[in-house]
């Protein structure tokens, strides 16, 4: 029994107080801790991969006026951080920031807005200017200027479907 | 007290290796996300070899404390014929006697080859379920050593491009509290259409009436603390009339009200 509680007694008088003096000094994360996401406004193109991968389904995307806004509502995060592996331009990136308690859930939001591309044809916004500004480069590094500068490469993908049938009809004549 | 100190370094190296301290988001279909580093394996038999010495030391200490003993021992007994009838698992079980673990009945992911001991207790007081957690502590650290030896090189994911959609899947892990069972109805999109979870706490509460005879309201803690209950997973309850075939979800505000009428 006594020696029980000497035993007992040891061990709590070998490590005393182990509790760290946070929040008065910092405690940094590890390497590789993913804290709140970041997401760089200037790569983002508005593809939306990472609103499929999202499993707590926060990412919105929604066309008005010629604008694509997407919003992430992160008071729903849980940190998995699937739409930063998924992002094709690395623009979503998880920081080390953890210290996130807020009186407002909406002061975690993050909405981005991004300026749509318009049909040649039709004058739709079907798709982000960025997305399109991207397919043309492709276009012109992997099959050549010309085929970058066809005017139907402007235009919507219904418009295209049109032109396209027009061009078979043309030929059988 | 002394074994939330003991616990701190591990949660840290979680946070090391997954990403986080408690939502590691490792596990992902085709496989896992993140792969143990060179230089953490070292770091990994560091931290075991600590907690591992702390513990015993821990466990030394408090094994003839008789203080411990008359407010553990013969309280909260679940005799072995009560727990196989209440169908407990974990701990809970192997607390009683029984010996069931689904890593040694039904061996999956890798456990066949690292062979766990199942730790049991006869007794089935609170005593003996906290002695079975101790002794499955250091199984635990002794399995992490041997799976770190046996580790393989090689892929971490398949690639997995299309879940087919109305598929069913049932799968069940030994969870620290037991024996836990998740089922999935796959949907469109890549995405779950259904899924339940039976968690082993939902089985093990069934087990606390039959503990609390016979014992005065000051053990209904610790006697509740033994089984280690997860209440976010059993605050519902759904009662089926198996005659009638009629399906009753009860609230929380109708529970609180069953639980303080006298029978």
């Amino acid at each position: 029994m006594l020696v029980s509680k000497l035993k007992e007694a040891i061990i709590c008088l070998k490590n005393l107080r182990v509790t760290l003096p946070y929040p008065f000094q910092p405690a940094p994360p590890a390497e590789g801790f993913r804290g709140r996401l970041e997401l760089d406004i200037s790569k983002c193109i508005g593809c939306g991969a990472c609103l499929n991968a999202c499993p707590p389904r926060l990412i919105r995307m929604t066309d008005q006026d010629s604008r694509r806004t997407i919003e992430f509502a992160l008071g729903r995060c849980t940190y998995c951080a699937r739409c930063a592996e998924v992002c094709p331009e690395k623009a979503i990136r998880m920081t080390k920031e953890f210290e996130l308690s807020t009186e407002d859930k909406r002061d975690l939001n993050i909405t981005a807005e991004l300026l749509m591309a318009k049909c040649g044809q039709c004058r739709t916004a079907y798709t982000t200017q960025r997305i399109v500004d991207r397919l043309m480069n492709q276009v012109a590094k992997e099959i050549g200027v010309e085929a970058a500068a066809q005017d139907w490469m402007k235009l919507c993908p219904a418009c295209r479907k049109v032109h396209e049938a027009q061009n078979i009809g043309e030929a059988r004549i | 007290m002394q074994a939330w100190r003991i616990r701190e370094p591990v949660m840290w190296l979680c946070e090391e290796i997954t990403g986080n301290r408690k939502t590691y988001g490792m596990n992902l279909i085709g496989g896992v996300r993140r792969d143990i580093r060179a230089e953490q394996y070292p770091k990994i038999l560091e931290v075991i070899g600590k907690i591992e010495g702390q513990l015993k030391e821990v466990i030394d200490a408090i094994a003839g404390d008789t203080t411990l003993h008359l407010r553990l021992k013969n309280v909260g007994v679940l005799p072995p014929e009560a727990a196989r009838r209440l169908c407990v698992v974990g701990p809970t079980a192997r607390g009683s006697g029984v010996t069931i673990d689904s890593r040694v009945n039904h061996p999956y992911a890798a456990y066949a080859q690292v062979s766990p001991k199942v730790i049991t207790q006869p007794e089935g007081d609170v005593w003996a379920r906290t002695l079975v957690r101790l002794g499955e502590t250091l199984e635990s650290i002794r399995l992490v050593r041997q799976s770190l030896e046996q580790m393989p090189a090689g892929d971490l994911m398949a690639e997995v491009k299309e879940i087919p959609p109305w598929r069913e899947g049932i799968a069940y892990v030994e969870a620290p509290r037991g024996e836990s069972i998740h089922y999935v109805l796959t949907g469109t999109d890549n995405r779950p259409y259904r899924w339940r979870v039976r968690a082993p706490s939902y089985t093990n509460l069934q087990a606390v009436p039959t503990m609390f005879q016979g014992n005065s309201i000051a053990d209904a803690p610790i006697i509740l603390g033994s089984i280690d209950p997860c209440f976010s997973c059993t605050e519902r309850m759904e009662a089926v009339d198996v005659k009638t075939k009629k399906v009753r979800v009860y609230s929380q505000e109708e529970l609180r009200q069953m639980s303080r009428k006298r029978r």
